[in-house]
Formats: structure tokens, sequence, C-alpha cells
């Protein structure tokens, strides 16, 4: 029942839907679930920077030359280590695949998923959130982030892996504002100099006590808007 | 021969091309590609959607597409004909879709079915008119059924909006919302087959 929901809940968010404990009477509530929320006008558009991206990984892959983002370096190394394996592996498969119409699967494998989710943090999530509008999409490419302030939470939008991310501005140490280092993509927290990535992960920072990632704040790309699920403003 | 899709051609295509795609060239037949490169750029659209409409969600769509392409680019850079090429796409992005499904949730939830991969082979989309569906499952629904999946399915709205427009409390959309898939997925069940 609630690994139902939870599947539900990422499925609306478009969030990885994740490992879940999910009962199989539900299936086919989640089957339909997907086809309701693949069949939203636009969904399935494929976004232009994932091409990009995937282009530039699958060239590095193939011509065996290093990523040109040099942010992206290690994330691509450790990425090669593993898809090099499952390349190897449905490889083996081709002869057999190739034939018109063969329904044989390529030698399956079992790994974890290609591309590294981010180490667990907490999520912010209001009780009464609403989707408001921090940036336009147009004005977040690959690998930017920009700053918002909504009086009730402040914080970083940023398109990193063509995916958007938004993540508390708040340093988790004592609180100070952190200050966004563009072209570093770093988030500096002016008081004890500890830094974050802009997907809040803790780059580095000199304290004896261990400091939590950023909080993550809920985001979305939608009609050429970005987004965050933020409380509303005390207007009235 | 390289082949522009124009409008005359995009309004054929059952599930319609978006109008925000950029412009495809597309090959067809018995051709063959001139480098890994073609192969992407012709064929990493339709891979994705058709990923997209078995799990439904972009950042898996995305690490799937991109699970296939890995798999499959290097043992493709053999002069393969187009038709072939798709065919080995699908049959790994068939693997990749069961494999991603068994790591989840330990069964495979959707499949790609033979009919699928052979509408993509031919036509180079992925077929099947999803909103139409959708649309035969919504009509077979109570009212307030319909509203909630439309609100908070088609058009992203949050309970919070969803439970303003139906002038219901954020609890009661909640609740209505899990209602209103169980009877969806009765009805798609019964008509979908």
């Amino acid at each position: 029942m609630f690994g139902a929901r939870r599947f539900v809940e990422n499925l609306l968010r478009q969030r990885r839907l994740g490992r879940l404990r999910v009962d199989p009477s539900t299936d086919a509530e989640l089957r339909t679930a997907i086809l309701l929320r693949s069949a939203r006008v636009g969904a399935d558009s494929v976004h232009e920077e994932f091409v990009s991206s995937l282009h530039q990984r699958l060239a590095a892959e193939l011509d065996e030359t290093p990523a040109p983002v040099p942010l992206a370096r290690r994330k691509v190394i450790v990425r090669l280590g593993v898809t090099a394996a499952a390349s190897a592996a449905v490889g083996a498969g081709l002869d057999q695949v190739l034939a018109p119409r063969s329904t044989k699967a390529p030698a399956t494998t079992t790994r974890e998923p290609v591309i590294a989710a981010p180490p667990p943090e907490q999520e912010l999530t209001p009780d009464n959130g609403v989707w408001t509008t921090v940036a336009a999409a147009v004005d977040l490419p690959e690998g930017s982030a920009i700053q918002f302030d909504l009086g009730t939470i402040t914080g970083f939008v940023s398109r990193t892996d063509a995916e958007v991310w938004a993540v508390s501005g708040i340093c988790t140490h004592l609180g100070c504002r952190l200050n966004l280092d563009a072209p570093a993509k770093m988030l500096n927290c002016p008081c004890h100099g500890a830094s974050f990535s802009v997907t809040g992960a803790v780059l580095r920072h000199r304290l004896k006590v261990a400091l939590s990632p950023l909080p993550r704040i809920q985001a979305r790309e939608i009609d050429g808007a970005i987004q965050v699920l933020a409380p509303p403003t005390s207007s009235g | 021969m390289w082949t522009r899709r124009d409008s005359g051609e995009r309004a054929d295509t059952p599930d319609g091309e978006r109008a925000n795609d950029p412009p495809l060239l597309r090959m067809v037949g018995a051709e063959v590609y001139p480098n890994w490169e073609a192969i992407y750029r012709d064929n990493v659209g339709w891979v994705y959607r058709m990923l997209y409409a078995k799990v439904g969600s972009r950042p898996d769509a995305e690490d799937l597409t991109t699970e296939v392409f890995l798999a499959a680019l290097r043992p493709l850079r053999v002069s393969a004909s187009v038709r072939e090429v798709r065919s080995y796409l699908v049959s790994t992005a068939r693997t990749v879709l069961a494999d991603h499904w068994r790591r989840t949730l330990g069964r495979e939830l959707t499949t790609l079915d033979e009919d699928l991969a052979e509408l993509v082979l031919d036509e180079g989309h992925t077929g099947r008119d999803r909103l139409a569906d959708v649309e035969r499952i919504l009509t077979e629904l109570p009212e307030n059924y319909r509203t909630v999946l439309r609100q908070r399915y088609l058009h992203g709205n949050s309970l919070k909006e969803t439970a303003a427009v139906m002038g219901v409390t954020v609890g009661n959309a909640k609740v209505l919302q899990h209602r209103a898939l169980k009877a969806a997925a009765k009805v798609a069940e019964r008509i979908g087959g």
C-alpha cells in the first residue's frame, strides 16, 4: 500500500521511481498511473540538454577521450567502469539479436543504475507547498545555477545532467546564507568556509562535526518555467 | 536517402510529433548510417519516448535511454542497416527495461511488446495514441474521479491546487485521487486488453 503511494508520488513529481516494495495486487494501478502520467501533453518530449549530455558521454566512451567538462569528470570515470561491463555483456548477444524479428533478448546484467544518485539528503517539502516560478527555463542552461529568494525560503536552482535541482540556500552548519560561485558551480558559506555543490552535496569544510548535505527542494520545469514547491508567502 | 519529416508527414504519426521537437532528419529503409553519431541522433528521440511510455518518469527514462545507447553503440559500429540498428536498439531497450523493473520492484511491471517494436521499426515512432487511451478510460469514470485524475496527472497540478479547483479539502482530494486511480485501473484492465 505505502510503496504504491510512494511510487505514484514519485511518478507525479517526475522523480526516479526508485527501489520500492510494492504489493503485486496494485500493479494494474501502477500501470494505469504510468499511462496517465505519460499521456500529458509534451510529457514525452526528449530534452535537448539530455540529448547533448548523453552525446558527450557516448563520445567519451566510444572515442576513449576524456570528457571535456571538468566537473563531470569524476562521475564519468566511475560510469565508464560500470558501463564497459554492461556493453560487453550486451554486445555478446549481437549476432542473435541482429537477425530480423528475433525475440531473443541480449544477455542481462545485474548492476546498479548507470547514473549515480546523489548522496541521501533531506527533502524540504512544505505542508501547503505551491509551485512557484523562480526562473525562466531558458535562463537555466545545462550546468548553470540561479539563486532565488521567495521570502519563505531561499535557495538555488540548477540544471545538472539535464535534471532541474533545487536546494536550500542556508548552510547546514549554523544557518548562514550561502553565496553562489557560478564558474566553480559551488555554494560557499561566508561564515566558516564550507562549500556545497549546486545539487547540495558537501564538497569541503574545516569543521570538526559532520555536515549534512543541503536539503533538496522539489523542482520542476513546466511550460518554459522553472518552479519550486515552496510554502505560500504570508501576504494575507 | 535522408528524409526530412515535414509537417505533412507529421500529421500521419498517430501519437503526433511534438511541435517543439527540433526538425528531424530521419533515415529510412535499408540505408546504412555513416557513423555512430548519425545512429544516435536519428534514434535517441523514439528510444526515449518508447521508454518514457513504459516508466512514466523523465529521470528514469533518461537513465534507461543512457543505458541502451551505452550498451548498444559499441557493438553497432558494424555496418548494419537502419532497420537492423533499430531492431537491435529495441532488443536492448527491452532488456534494459526488464532489468530496471527487476532491480526496483523485483518484477516486470511493464514490458516492451512485439507490436510496439514492429511499429517503431516500420514508422520510427512509438505508435499508440496514449491520450486517446486515457480519454477512453476517463469517460467511464464518475465526474469527480475524472477531474482529480485530469488535474493531478494531465495538468500537473498539486493536491492543493486540485483541492481548490474541486472545492474539497486537500485530504479529500488525496483520498479521491487514490480511489480514482483504483477505479481507472479496473476500467483499463477491462477495456485495455
